[in-house]
């Protein structure tokens, strides 16, 4: 049946020489498990188009829909947290994909005479897939996403003379909004795709032109030479169907978590970039001050400009490790700093006290309710009601606190705290925060200049929704 | 130089496994791609038409006071219908009729017509409900009194609670003797 209708196609499209071209490939030196990474990572890009389309389904890319639709994939629909899961570990397998891939290129030599271009293409291409790892970490319009857009976009605005321009056409306007959420869909799922298209077939088109680059030596690469199919297609597909039940297992078993909605008068928020930034964000910590241009776009455009001239830097025509000890020891000094950094900012994110959302809104709430006016807080604020310091230790009982916040005067006859006119969740967080508040491995407190920020750009707003509604109800206390 | 008499610029032969060996990595090349593809087309083709087969489910909607209405007195009234959109809850207005049949009992008819779905209205005058569209009547209880309707008037689930008329409201296929939510 299926040789029919191959027959009756060859017959009309003559496939044979095609398959024979496409197939037939010599691979010098003969098929090897070293050479699944390229591979890998187009398969990698096919499965991140897959779900990405299949995503657009159902997402919408703006500030009032983008997280409810993000929520309603993950929750509602068949498969959805599925597709959703896969799209996320799919776009950090592309990163170790391409990582590996990188690697692989560099010690083999592969990017000298005459792959030239098609490393300079595959910089371009590892480029491309950085920037949609950026511009695909702010769609979810979680608190997250929002946050570390925001500290990567203030990173271009650093760069000097043009920054102020570039940082505005990247957010579509001042500031993060509306405008930079359709801005980085539409990069991230037509301009982008578009571009990497046009970058893959180029970076394959010259591959096949020029041939890979087979072994370190070239007397073995001469030797031997075997065709494409069917052992390297067979060498790729069981990787490529490993990564698959790989990403399968994780898509299963760990749910990428959504943070709370992107709420831009929440400062509280700690952003976390994605882990192949990290070592990045981790030099940046170092770089303080006047060093910082330094981390924020020298660094990053010599590295750029150094890797895409790598074939021109290192002329030696002889690919063996041993008579390029330079490249290679530049090449494990700089994968030495990433993994340290990547590393010391790992141990240092574990050692984060963790901060519950719940907490952290009920943390906002103690700020825009400005409960430092009647309340102390480590020596700051008001003398009217008790130091809440330590409150956690003196009242572990979360069902106090709730029924204090609903109706101060049922548990404290006397109480001159006013009822707030809070909802059950907004209760329920605040006395999270509140039990927070302990002696011993305290969270830190609200400090004195976070109210003030908050005060300050919340205060007529706050003073709407707040007690201040019951103005009388309030000056009395004060 | 040469390499096993192989002049330096002459391409080797090139290799390609046989027989049973040759067919072992076609099968295998064959089983992964197939994993690959029905682990991820079971989950698509579920993805996309998950929602599509997803019914709506039909919210209880609140009308109003009944003591509005007159007893036998058809009336048209509007509601704002809330219904899940997919990730949004949309609000759409409706309108149904409701006739009141003694102090604490409504009978809520959904206002299209079985036959092919038009909008009839109450004859006040003669007190029958009345399709413009091909001619079909109905008695206040719903019964066809004429036309090609084929089945009486669709009654919408209802309830009164405190006074407070409350309708589910649903749609049902046009044409059919019997009705069949849509
Ligand atoms: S639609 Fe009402 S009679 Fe045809």
């Amino acid at each position: 049946m299926a040789q029919t209708l191959y027959d009756w196609l060859d017959t009309r499209l003559k496939l044979q020489p095609l398959g024979h071209t496409l197939l037939d490939e010599p691979i010098p030196g003969g098929a090897s498990w070293i050479y699944v990474f390229g591979s890998a990572t187009l398969f990698l890009f096919c499965l991140q188009a897959t779900t990405g389309m299949f995503l657009a389904l159902y997402y919408v890319p703006s500030p009032d829909s983008a997280y409810d639709t993000v929520q309603f994939i993950q929750h509602d629909v068949t498969f959805g947290w599925f597709v959703r899961g896969l799209h996320h570990w799919g776009a950090s397998a592309v990163m170790v994909a391409i990582g590996l891939h990188l690697l692989q290129v560099y010690l083999y030599g592969a990017y000298k005479r005459p792959h030239e271009l098609m490393w300079m293409v595959g910089v371009g291409l590892l480029l491309l897939m950085l920037t949609f790892g950026f511009t695909g970490y702010l769609l979810p319009w979680d608190q997250n996403a929002y946050w570390a857009t925001q500290v990567g976009t203030n990173m271009v605005a650093s760069v000097p003379l043009v920054g102020d321009v570039l940082v505005r056409l990247l957010r579509g306007g001042e500031t993060l909004g509306a405008l930079t959420l359709s801005r980085f869909f539409a990069l991230h799922t037509l301009f982008l795709p578009a571009l990497i298209v046009g970058g893959i077939l180029l970076h394959l088109f010259i591959l096949r032109r020029v041939g890979p680059a087979g072994p370190w030596n070239v007397e073995e690469a001469r030797q031997r030479n075997e065709t494409f199919y069917p052992r390297q297609v067979y060498m790729d597909a069981v990787v490529m169907v490993g990564i698959f039940l790989a990403l399968v297992a994780l898509a299963g078993t760990i749910e990428f978590p959504l943070a709370d909605r992107a709420d831009p008068a929440d400062h509280t928020f700690t952003p976390i970039p994605e882990w192949y930034f990290l070592f990045f964000y981790q030099l940046l910590k170092y770089m303080s001050g006047p060093l910082e241009p330094l981390a924020t776009w020298i660094l990053p455009i010599v590295f750029v400009i150094g890797l895409l001239l790598l074939p021109f830097l290192d002329r030696n025509q002889d690919r063996r490790p041993r008579s390029r000890p330079v490249a290679v020891l530049t090449g494990v000094f700089f994968l030495v700093i990433m993994f340290t950094l990547l590393g010391i900012s790992i141990r240092d994110l574990r050692a984060m006290p963790k901060l519950d959302p719940s907490v952290a809104r009920g943390k906002a709430l103690f700020a825009q309710h400005h409960c430092l006016t009647c309340h102390t807080l480590h020596g700051e604020g008001g003398k009217v009601g008790p130091d809440l310091s330590y409150v956690g230790n003196r009242r572990p009982d979360r069902e106090w606190h709730i029924r204090h916040l609903r109706d101060p005067a049922s548990v404290s006859p006397g109480s001159i705290m006013p009822k707030f006119p809070l909802s059950d969740r907004e209760i329920n967080d605040l006395a999270g925060y509140l039990l927070t508040l302990k002696g011993g491995s305290a969270p830190p407190p609200v400090t004195t200049s976070e109210v003030d920020y908050i005060a300050s750009r919340s205060a007529p707003a706050a003073c709407r929704s707040l007690v201040c509604v019951d103005q009388n109800h309030w000056k009395g206390y004060l | 130089m040469t390499l096993q008499g192989t002049p330096l610029d002459e391409t080797p032969v090139l290799s390609t496994p046989v027989g049973p060996r040759r067919r072992f990595f076609a099968w295998v090349t064959t089983v992964a791609m197939g994993i690959i593809g029905i682990g991820l087309a079971i989950p698509l083709i579920g993805y996309v038409v998950g929602p599509a087969l997803k019914r709506r489910e039909a919210l209880w909607n609140e009308i109003g006071p009944i003591d509005r209405l007159r007893t036998g007195e058809p009336e048209e009234v509007e509601f704002v219908n809330s219904v899940k959109d997919g990730w949004r809850q949309a609000t759409v207005k409706k309108v149904v009729w409701a006739i009141k049949q003694s102090a604490d009992t409504v009978v809520v008819f959904s206002p299209i017509c079985p036959h092919l779905g038009c909008g009839y209205r109450w004859d006040g005058d003669e007190k029958k409900f009345k399709c413009p569209c091909h001619g079909s009547v109905y008695a206040v209880t719903g019964k066809v009194l004429a036309g090609p309707a084929p089945r009486p008037l669709d009654v919408l689930p209802s309830k009164v609670e405190q006074g407070r008329l409350w309708v589910k409201y649903q749609q049902f296929k046009s044409g059919l003797d019997h009705p069949v939510e849509l």
